[in-house]
């Protein structure tokens, strides 16, 4: 059962991770950024290069940080700031087609096979009360949860944050009481793909392999995620990221594979906004 | 004689703010009934209520004899409530005809397959035409409103409220924002409008219209009626002043 | 590239055609979030494989059904769209798409993982119908599928969705239904694409949850933005030329899918009105027609006429 919880909140902080990107990017431009898993996706193969060469973890999330932010800004630059005023449907649809466009070039770029991301730390793994927690796990956890703190303090306590929540209720608002809007754009984007590239990295540890599919698992689950903790929500998408893994790890270790993860992940959204339109902590 | 519309202890909150509290008050037929108070008072809530927009949380509304109380919107609309809103709402993509002819369908709301398959709108075109020739649009009636000034969006909303063939016309704010050409024919049109039996409730900040046009004044304050008669009696009234200029 | 080849990719594109055309009425005319129309897609086409295969009607009997099957999940999800809205109900129908197909491949009902084969040809007084014939047939019901958006668009509905995809609060006010309507939008655009699903299992014989996965939604809104959403020109070219381009970038093979991605990212990123859509740069250049919004001379000030 601690088991359970354990491998839950790995996976679920992962998750967490990775839709915070996503929460943020609509938060702020209200765009689904489907896309954002190619940026994920990139981070981890920027990982494993900088990995290889420097076999320093910290040095290597800088690295992977680094070229995501450089790549979540050209797509925000180029792709969705030009589409802020056509029909909603457009930038999603652009964005789609990014991914898809990624994740082939990655496919191309870094051959088709699954690479290995191993990462040795000083221990292989705990054991205690008959439950096996692996270095990598308390890895992920720590660093999520390092993030997520850090990107909430961010987001609350300075002052860009709090140009950044007036920028999240109102663009046109905020603009009018002088807001900086371009570079709240821009600094929400640099967090988002630095989150992504660490995420990225970790998932790369977790699941030890990094391939150009990868990005499939996340995006479509992600957006379950967001949604369930109320779009644009930070606190709603960590509480939900981790329920969501949470219901994976139990479902898949007490009902065998009744349902693939995706359709868990949106079965529980679905039935939680039936009763609560509006998500968990989303606003009416 | 059967007032034409009656508010009996309206309440509403949300959250923790009541927007209306406890309010009673009547419109009689044929007459224009201002509607002031400084911004928050509760006058635009107050028309969202009795248009089905949301119910009250107490109280109710009655239209001529009918209780309208949390019906939907659009069957009150169908019963005889046209509106226009604060903020201009047109269909925007769509012909200023089209915009016009959307009012008309009262007897495709019923059923399924009139609706589906009825594609004989032009036996209204004919009625589209008089209600634009009535507020001055006809030229317009093949442009998209997007591409009209606001003072010609605002009296395309009025005759879409004026297709429901109403019994009441609720106007909020119709001179916000317009310049005085555009205002004076507005007047003109509401003067038309009574002249030819309609009952009109509006809510303005424009004081001096009010008092011009209007046959009698409600003034609201905090979601509470302060005061209300003539024109005249209203403006000179202790408690109406001291709340603008508390304001 | 024989007749069969051609005859094959016709009927996808006739097939796509119906899709796209079926997805526009909710989302192009309606204006309802629709990301997940695939499930539907899906519903038709296991509901006609199980009753043919399994309670043995024939496909005459069992097509009208199987619609009419999509089109009552399509009102349920009509009826959702009333409690969830914007981009809320986005994510919501893909989540339905998720969970319909994960319904398809675990449970042993629907198959499974395997699907549902030998799918019988439908039959015309005695002959089987396939190959050229039955792409004449998906051609057919094209033709109907648009007529029918033809009809609803010029019809009393067809407004009444304009003005619910323009301004919902207004709609109301001007004495619109619109949860009915909504409800009505999401049946049929659902029902057609049961359609749809019942052409395609006839003509593959075999049907797996795989084929009605989420991408596919993702290609049918591709389909109906590139081409031009709201209009019957625009799904009907956005269904050809998407379903064609595989096959027209073959020569490219290991680089499909890097020019698909990258022309969608492009289309959407300078003519995100849609090939043939309204204001679209293909249309001006072929007419010569200056369609672009014009303000009225004197920024609109114009001697109103008197009233």
């Amino acid at each position: 059962m601690l088991q359970q919880l354990i491998n839950g909140i790995t996976i679920g902080s992962l998750y967490a991770l990775i839709a915070i990107g996503l929460t943020m990017v609509y938060g702020i431009l209200r765009i689904l950024h489907i896309a954002h898993a190619a940026v994920f996706v990139s981070g981890a193969y920027l990982g494993l290069l900088a990995y290889t060469y420097t076999h320093n973890l910290v040095l290597t999330l800088f690295v992977a940080a680094a070229g995501c932010c450089v790549f979540g800004w050209i797509i925000q630059r180029f792709l969705y700031t030009p589409l802020l005023k056509e029909e909603r449907i457009v930038p999603l649809i652009a964005s789609v087609g990014l991914y898809i466009f990624c994740e082939d070039l990655f496919r191309l770029v870094g051959g088709p096979y699954i690479r290995a991301f191993t990462v040795k730390l000083w221990f292989e793994k705990l054991v205690f009360w008959g439950t096996v927690i692996t270095s990598q796990q308390l890895l992920i956890i720590f660093t999520t949860a390092a993030c997520l703190g850090v990107v909430y303090l961010i987001i609350s306590q300075t002052k860009l944050g709090l140009a950044w929540q007036a920028t999240a209720q109102d663009m046109d608002t905020a603009k009018a009481m002088g807001v900086n809007v371009k570079q709240v754009v821009n600094f929400n984007f640099l967090i988002a793909s630095t989150v992504a590239a660490i995420a990225g990295v970790l998932t790369a540890i977790n699941y030890n392999s990094v391939l150009p599919t990868m990005g499939s698992v996340p995006a479509y689950k992600m957006f379950a995620i967001v949604v369930l903790g109320g779009m644009g929500s930070i606190p709603g998408t960590i509480a939900a990221g981790l329920i969501i893994g949470m219901a994976e790890t139990i479902m898949s270790a007490y009902f065998g594979f009744i349902m693939p993860r995706d359709a868990i992940a949106f079965s529980v959204m679905i039935l939680i906004l039936i009763f609560r339109p509006e998500g968990l902590f989303g606003k009416k | 004689m059967t007032p034409a519309l009656r508010v009996q202890n309206l309440s509403k909150s949300f959250g923790g703010l009541e927007a209306l509290k406890g309010l009673g008050m009547e419109v009689a037929p044929n007459e224009i009934l201002g509607l002031i108070g400084p911004n928050g008072a509760g006058k635009t809530t107050l028309f969202n209520t009795i248009c089905g927009v949301f119910p009250p949380d107490s109280g109710a509304v009655f239209l001529e004899d009918r209780n309208i109380t949390g019906l939907s919107t659009h069957r009150i609309a169908r019963m005889g409530i046209g509106r226009t809103f604060q903020i201009v709402k047109p269909f925007n993509t769509i012909t200023v005809e089209r915009n016009i002819l959307a009012a008309l369908g009262k007897d495709r709301t019923k059923g399924l397959s009139p609706a589906i398959f009825s594609t004989g709108l032009k036996k209204y075109r004919a009625e589209v035409r008089n209600l634009l020739k009535l507020v001055g649009l006809e030229e317009f009636i093949g442009h998209t409103p997007n591409v009209l000034p606001l003072g010609h969006q605002k009296r395309m909303e009025i005759a879409r409220a004026l297709a429901l063939r109403p019994k009441l016309l609720m106007l909020d704010e119709p001179f916000a924002g317009l310049g005085q050409e555009d205002i004076t024919s507005i007047v003109r049109l509401i003067r038309k409008l009574k002249a030819d039996g309609l009952t009109i409730l509006l809510i303005e900040h424009n004081v001096p219209y009010i008092m011009e046009l209007c046959d009698r004044v409600v003034v609201l304050n905090f979601g509470e009626k302060l005061c209300e008669g003539r024109p005249h009696e209203v403006r000179h009234d202790r408690s109406v002043i001291d709340a603008y200029l508390g304001d | 590239m024989s007749l069969g080849y051609f005859s094959t990719l016709g009927t996808f594109i006739g097939i796509y055609i119906i899709l796209v055309l079926s997805l526009n009425i909710i989302s192009g005319y309606a204006g309802q979030a629709s990301l997940g129309h695939a499930a539907f897609f899906g519903i038709g086409a296991y509901a006609s494989a199980l009753l043919t295969v399994k309670a043995g009607l024939n496909f005459w009997q069992a097509l009208p059904l199987a619609m009419i099957a999509a089109g009552a999940i399509g009102a349920l999800v009509g009826i959702i769209s009333l409690r969830i809205k914007g981009d809320f109900l986005a994510v919501t129908t893909i989540g339905i798409n998720f969970v319909i197909v994960a319904i398809f491949e675990y449970s042993e009902f629907f198959g499974g993982a395997y699907g549902i084969s030998g799918i019988a040809y439908p039959m015309f007084f005695g002959l089987k119908i396939k190959k050229i014939y039955y792409l004449l047939m998906v051609a057919g019901f094209a033709v109907l599928t648009a007529l029918f958006s033809f009809l609803v668009s010029k019809s009393w509905m067809g407004l009444a969705l304009e003005t619910i995809r323009e301004d919902e609060e207004a709609a109301e006010a001007a004495g619109i239904n619109c949860k009915k309507f909504k409800i009505i939008a999401f049946s049929m655009g659902c029902g057609f694409a049961g359609l749809a699903g019942v052409l395609y299992a006839h003509f593959m014989r075999f049907i797996a949850p795989n084929d009605f996965t989420f991408p596919i939604s993702i290609t049918l809104v591709s389909m109906m933005v590139v081409g031009g959403i709201g209009t019957i020109r625009g799904p009907i070219l956005g269904a050809l030329i998407l379903a064609a381009l595989p096959e027209i970038l073959r020569p490219l093979a290991n680089y499909r899918l890097l020019f698909y991605g990258g022309l969608i990212v492009l289309m959407a990123r300078f003519q995100p009105q849609g090939l043939f859509g309204k204001n679209a740069f293909i249309l001006r250049m072929l007419f010569r027609k200056d369609t672009k919004k014009t303000t009225l001379p004197d920024n609109g000030k114009i001697a109103g006429r008197a009233v």
